[in-house]
């Protein structure tokens, strides 16, 4: 009797497990299959690393702007460490370097490969702070390269602190589960048709740039949907807002003027500032002046998910009281009276500015508040300055003054209160 | 120079490599437009770098040697010195650019006199402990004094000794507190670490509020470089041996 009833109520159940494995099975299909779990731990063949392979590799790792993330500040080049909160937890990078133990040590070319493309190594599956959905798109010849100039590094024993992440993230294979919902590869051949300067700057984006990791618009659990590709929002583990990347976004520069910016920090339309700053000094101003022309002109390409915001000035709102009256003491000197920016960009344009435009005010807020430098490269060696006013001017001011240029210049409802001020108080470590 | 013999080869070669690109880089250009520029600078600092008034941590940087102020930068920036707002301002600056402006502050005329009007009554005994400090160390605890290093009137020593005078009593607290902490650092031998963890929190506050009150002749700057030689490794500083 018992086990007549045992038997039906799994006859019951067998569609509903038939179809957990069947939309499990899909999901599996989706991120890739069982392929990236496959680590190759073959040797690999050597690689014959002459001088142009390393070259060609030091571009390709300050392109990628490896160092950006994998090394703290004032500890050694690519040895990791440098920490990422996460609504999960803190992850710490790791040491990229050759040392046997704390290292890349004996991986093999197979297996840097496997890990750039896949996100799956020896270790297990890496957490998507690493961004192997736009290294999945490098070339062989390009992870060659990289792969050969690490391995002239030199050793370093650095051991980066364990990542402290709360269960059930700690447990690495529930990142399997993640990818099945959040991870689809990219379609590598995307544009095929389209001119190879295009499909350069392509490839710099998506690829080896991973400009999405902070122009992305994220999705549940920290994913990057495609819906917000390079749809701008605020950067994981920040406290900035990136703008949306593209050719609306981007219409008031010109692909040259574009193409300058990136490998200078400075514009007539406006300067590298926060995280921007930080991959101009560490990585842009590096590029070469073809690759830099490719990127702008992939960049403007890409048609806005955003819809257009309102002409300026067209929000009817009014200023509170004071206002301007700041504005023109501490803003007017060097923005000018009407915004618009002084010394051919070194005082910024505040009309269009990122800052103004944005639906989201941080920036605005931070700038004011902490002032900044813009970065030193080539084309602007010795920047100009912003001051901070976080001494000078009290939360309700600076919320005055961000709501009135945020309003005036950029068309924006005035969001910003003393207590949003007050709650930015303080500099994050990064 | 007095007793360069008696400096390690490395250190020589640092001291040198140090001038060196101080001096390209302000013959290169001097910086034009330099209020402008360094505004994020003058909020805190002041125009001229002579501090601000009113303002009772932050330091001048008037006169003070051009490779002090270049380490300083560099520490802000490469982690050894933590302060946010420093960090935040100088963190995607290059070398070249840090000198240029450690030259232009250098230059300044040096502030002699103090700004800070909230520190603490000096009583008696403070003046005391002080002054026994900064004239003559405490040879028990191995303290050397602070004159040795920074100049009979404490105007400092080129190319990378600062000035103590004028300076806000909370600032040098928290500097001296920031060493025995492990929070600042400077390049190795730091022997300010070692002075500092051989103080007590009160000789440090004693010290902090005399020197935030002592005064030096108009205009007087760093001594020389080899106008006298300091008796501890510091840096790439020449210095005696240990005594």
């Amino acid at each position: 009797m018992r086990s007549r009833r045992l038997a039906i109520a799994l006859l019951a159940a067998l569609p509903l497990l038939l179809l957990i494995l069947t939309i499990g099975g899909a999901l599996l299909l989706f991120q890739g299959g069982l392929e990236p779990y496959r680590v190759p731990r073959d040797a690999g063949t050597p690689i014959d690393a002459d001088t142009g392979l390393l070259a060609h590799g030091e571009y390709v790792a300050a392109i990628g702007n490896c160092a950006g993330c994998h090394t703290v500040r004032g500890g050694t080049a690519f040895a990791g460490g440098r920490p990422f909160t996460t609504p999960w937890g803190t992850i710490y990078s790791t040491n990229l370097t050759p040392d046997a133990e704390a290292g890349l040590g004996d991986w093999s070319l197979p297996e840097f490969r496997h890990a750039m493309r896949h996100g799956v190594s020896r270790d297990g599956v890496l957490y998507p702070a690493f961004p192997y959905a736009h290294f999945a798109l490098l070339d062989e010849a390009d992870i060659r390269a990289l792969f050969a100039w690490l391995r002239t590094l030199p050793a370093s024993d650095y051991r980066p602190p364990p990542n402290r992440l709360e269960f059930p993230a700690g447990w690495r294979w529930t990142q399997v589960l993640w990818r099945m919902l959040h991870y689809r590869p990219q379609n590598p051949d995307f544009g095929a048709e389209m001119p190879a300067e295009w499909r350069r700057g392509r490839y710099l984006v998506d690829g080896l740039g991973h400009c999405g990791m902070c122009h992305g618009r994220r999705g549940a659990m920290g994913s990057l949907p495609a819906s917000g590709y390079l749809a701008g929002g605020r950067i994981a583990d920040s406290g900035w807002y990136a703008p949306p990347l593209d050719g609306q976004q981007l219409a008031r520069y010109d692909a040259s003027e574009l193409a300058d910016y990136l490998r200078s920090g400075i514009s007539p339309h406006g300067s590298a500032y926060g995280p921007m700053g930080e991959v101009v000094y560490q990585s842009l101003q590096h590029l070469t002046a073809e690759d830099a022309r490719a990127v702008a002109t992939f960049l403007k390409s890409v048609p806005p998910r955003t819809p257009p915001r309102p002409a300026q000035g067209e929000a009817a709102h009014s200023f509170v009281a004071g206002a301007a009256d700041l504005y023109e003491k501490h803003c007017a000197g060097c923005h000018g009276r009407d915004g618009e920016g002084g010394k051919d960009g070194a005082w910024p344009p505040l009309v269009d500015a990122v800052a103004v435009t944005a639906p989201d005010p941080v920036n605005a807020v931070r700038m004011i508040l902490y002032g900044g430098i813009a970065p030193t490269t080539p084309g602007n060696p010795q920047p100009y300055s912003m001051p901070p006013f976080v001494e000078a001017l009290d939360s309700a001011q600076v919320a005055a003054l961000a709501n009135y240029i945020r309003v005036r210049f950029g068309g924006q409802p005035p969001l910003v209160t003393a207590e949003m001020v007050r709650a930015r108080h303080g500099i994050p470590a990064h | 120079m007095v007793a360069m013999p008696s400096l390690p080869i490395h250190c020589r070669l640092a001291v040198l490599a140090l001038c060196g690109l101080l001096a390209a880089t302000s013959a290169r250009a001097d910086l034009a437009d330099a209020t402008e520029r360094l505004a994020a600078c003058s909020a805190c600092h002041g125009e001229q770098g002579e501090g601000v008034r009113g303002a009772e941590y932050y330091p001048h940087l008037a006169g003070k040697p051009a490779g002090y102020l270049f380490e300083q930068l560099q520490n802000f920036r490469d982690g050894r010195r933590v302060n946010a707002q420093m960090t935040w301002l100088v963190g995607s600056m290059d070398d070249a650019y840090m000198a240029a402006i450690a030259t232009h502050y250098a230059a300044m005329p040096p502030r002699t006199r103090p700004a800070d009007t909230g520190a603490e009554t000096l009583t008696e005994a403070m003046r005391q402990t002080a002054v026994r400090l900064v004239e003559e160390g405490d040879p028990a605890r191995d303290v050397p004094p602070c004159t040795a290093c920074h100049g009979k009137a404490l105007t400092g020593l080129e190319p990378a000794i600062p000035a103590l005078v004028a300076l806000p009593a909370d600032y040098i607290i928290a500097q001296l507190g920031n060493w025995r902490s492990g929070v600042r650092h400077a390049q190795p031998p730091d022997c300010m670490a070692e002075v500092a963890r051989d103080l007590s929190p009160g000789d440090i506050r004693a010290i902090a509020v005399w020197l935030s009150r002592q005064v030096a002749a108009d205009g007087a700057g760093p001594a020389p470089a080899g106008s006298f030689l300091p008796p501890r490794a510091c840096g790439a500083m020449p210095h005696g041996e240990a005594p």
